[in-house]
């Protein structure tokens, strides 16, 4: 009679809930990175049957690849800039959205918001059209003569300018997040004390913003790092070389070409760099805050 | 002093203005493209917008293409995946915010660690296990690996600790069981963290590529995000009928965000980003 109530007291909702979550995340996270690691040592084709250990062959192989080399400095070039100039373009936003000298604040948090409620690969193709030398917009606007994804100096700064021009609504709303949160009684200070606009910002909202400003940088670095779908839609790569990233690399070599190996062993090196840079930032704000 | 004020009103005004045309030009553009004729569009030498004079290439891409179809099949998919995954989120942010365990903050470092893990690693796994499991060209293969969400997880943990415990133990005390308890209480109060993760969630279920158009074959099943790659590809100069279609494959999350946008705005704000 105890053993049955006992056993009735250990089907509660805690104990169910945490069994699922063990048994889900074994499935469809463990196994399957086990598997990547598993796999990334062996020769893999799923199309003819083919699964042969080759001890480290692939990193090899991926690491003296020219094109695997290509695509991550265009990845750290895509990375670098879209990080960059969508915090810049997000904080600025947001300084203008929050200054009081500005109207209709809610109106434009939600139009900032548009693009990026707007589905990637709808604004891919916008964006496609808007740099199409025949009657795209862009040229239309600036009277420019640019065969933007056509050409391999333009081709990745077009991606760039679309994935900002997606993101930096994004990062605005996070960084007013930020300023509504900050103590109202230091910028009351600073104006006795006469401080000027950028004074202001470069002494007392900047240094209090750093955990938004590090937030938006971090998880945009693991996004963009991960990007592949304008790639897809807009250039495929092209022309040449010139805008294969990493991860359209992973697409491409997994299922374009069926060498499931060789891909596993590539994201496992991305993951590997994704990890460093993470922890990378994270060091590298915390020295600055003590020297401070 | 006056003066200077004003001209400073003045100058970020008109920046906030440019940015906003900036980002709503694209969109107008589109918008207006999508009722012009083909001929109209590619006209060397036209105005920036072309005159919106037809509504033939909405009725051309339906005739084409069952767009219809697959914009219903997106729908579908998109809702089930949202609300289980909104369930999944809470129930798990829940337990994970008012239990203690074992293995408790080993098995919260794994959910988390999703979210930094590129879907690069586990795709092709993945692929395989739903080859082994013959859920290819099904809808299982969209939506039972898709039926958590860490940063979900995330979001709910922290939104519910702040609940208060008092709360929990007078209705503990009341009699309620747990699982009164997180129905009755927890989702009722979690609005806010509700709508947030309504509006992510369905956006990037809704702009999924590449795992269904990897997963489905059929064109009667196929969502929309695969789709729209499709036409342009059977189409590729019809751009008439391309702006149609992607006019309407924008509209879904619009609404979405419309009714969700005033509690997701206070999310935001108290949210995340610290």
């Amino acid at each position: 009679m105890q053993a049955t109530s006992k056993k009735l007291q250990f089907i509660n909702l805690k104990n169910i809930t945490i069994l699922f979550v063990i048994v889900y995340f074994s499935i469809f996270l463990i196994y399957p990175i086990y598997k990547a690691f598993a796999g990334s040592l062996h020769d893999w084709n799923p199309m003819i049957d083919q699964y042969d250990f080759v001890g480290l062959d692939n990193f090899k192989n991926v690491l003296s690849d020219k094109l695997f080399w290509k695509s991550m400095s265009n990845t750290v070039f895509f990375t670098t800039f879209s990080v960059f100039f969508r915090i810049v373009c997000g904080l600025g936003l947001a300084l203008l959205i929050h200054s009081k000298l500005t109207r209709a604040r809610s109106f434009f948090q939600g139009l900032f918001y548009m693009p990026t409620i707007t589905p990637i690969v709808a604004v891919s193709f916008v964006w496609t059209w808007m740099f199409n030398p025949q009657f795209g917009l862009i040229n239309k606007v600036f009277n420019l003569d640019i065969n933007w994804l056509n050409d391999t100096k333009y081709a990745l700064p077009a991606i760039i300018l679309m994935t900002i021009w997606k993101d930096f609504g994004y990062a605005a709303v996070i960084f007013l997040g930020g300023l509504m949160s900050l103590p109202e009684e230091v910028f009351e200070a600073s104006n006795i004390d006469g401080a000027t606009g950028w004074q202001r910002f470069r002494y007392i909202t900047w240094p209090l913003l750093k955990p938004t400003t590090l937030f938006v940088a971090i998880t945009s670095l693991i996004t963009y790092f991960q990007a592949y779908i304008q790639i897809l839609i807009m250039t495929e790569g092209g022309p040449g070389t010139s805008t294969y990233v990493i991860s359209y690399l992973i697409y491409d070599e997994a299922f374009v070409n069926y060498n499931f190996g060789s891909a596993s062993a590539m994201s496992i090196l991305l993951f590997i760099v994704i990890g460093i840079l993470t922890i990378l930032m994270f060091k590298v704000t915390k020295e600055r805050e003590k020297t401070i | 002093m006056n003066e200077k004020n004003k001209a400073k009103v003045m100058i970020y005004n008109l920046f906030l203005i440019l940015l906003a045309l900036v980002t709503i030009v694209p969109f107008i553009w589109m918008f207006l493209s999508s009722f012009a004729p083909n001929s109209e569009i590619v006209k060397i030498g036209g105005s920036f917008f072309p005159t919106p004079t037809t509504l033939d290439n909405y009725m051309n891409i339906q005739e084409k293409f069952d767009f219809m179809r697959m914009f219903l099949n997106s729908l579908l998919i998109s809702i089930v995946i949202t609300a289980i995954v909104i369930y999944t989120s809470a129930l798990i942010g829940f337990i994970f915010a008012k239990f203690n365990f074992r293995g408790k903050s080993l098995l919260f470092g794994v959910i988390l660690s999703t979210m930094m893990l590129p879907w690069a690693v586990t795709i092709i796994p993945k692929y395989e296990m739903m080859e082994v499991f013959g859920w290819m060209n099904s809808y299982k293969s969209l939506i039972i690996p898709a039926m958590t969400s860490g940063f979900g997880i995330y979001m709910f943990r922290q939104a519910i600790e702040q609940i208060s415990d008092e709360m929990m133990e007078a209705a503990r005390i009341d009699g309620a069981s747990d699982f009164f308890i997180f129905h009755r209480i927890i989702l009722p109060m979690s609005r806010n963290t509700i709508s947030s993760l309504a509006i992510f969630q369905f956006l990037w279920c809704w702009e999924d590529f590449l795992w269904p158009y990897l997963m489905i074959n059929d064109d009667s099943k196929q969502l929309l995000s695969v789709g729209l790659r499709l036409f342009n590809g059977q189409y590729d100069t019809d751009y008439g009928g391309l702006f149609a279609a992607t006019s309407i494959s924008i509209i879904p999350v619009v609404v979405i965000y419309l009714i969700f946008q005033k509690q997701f705005i206070a999310g935001v704000a108290t949210g995340s980003g610290k």
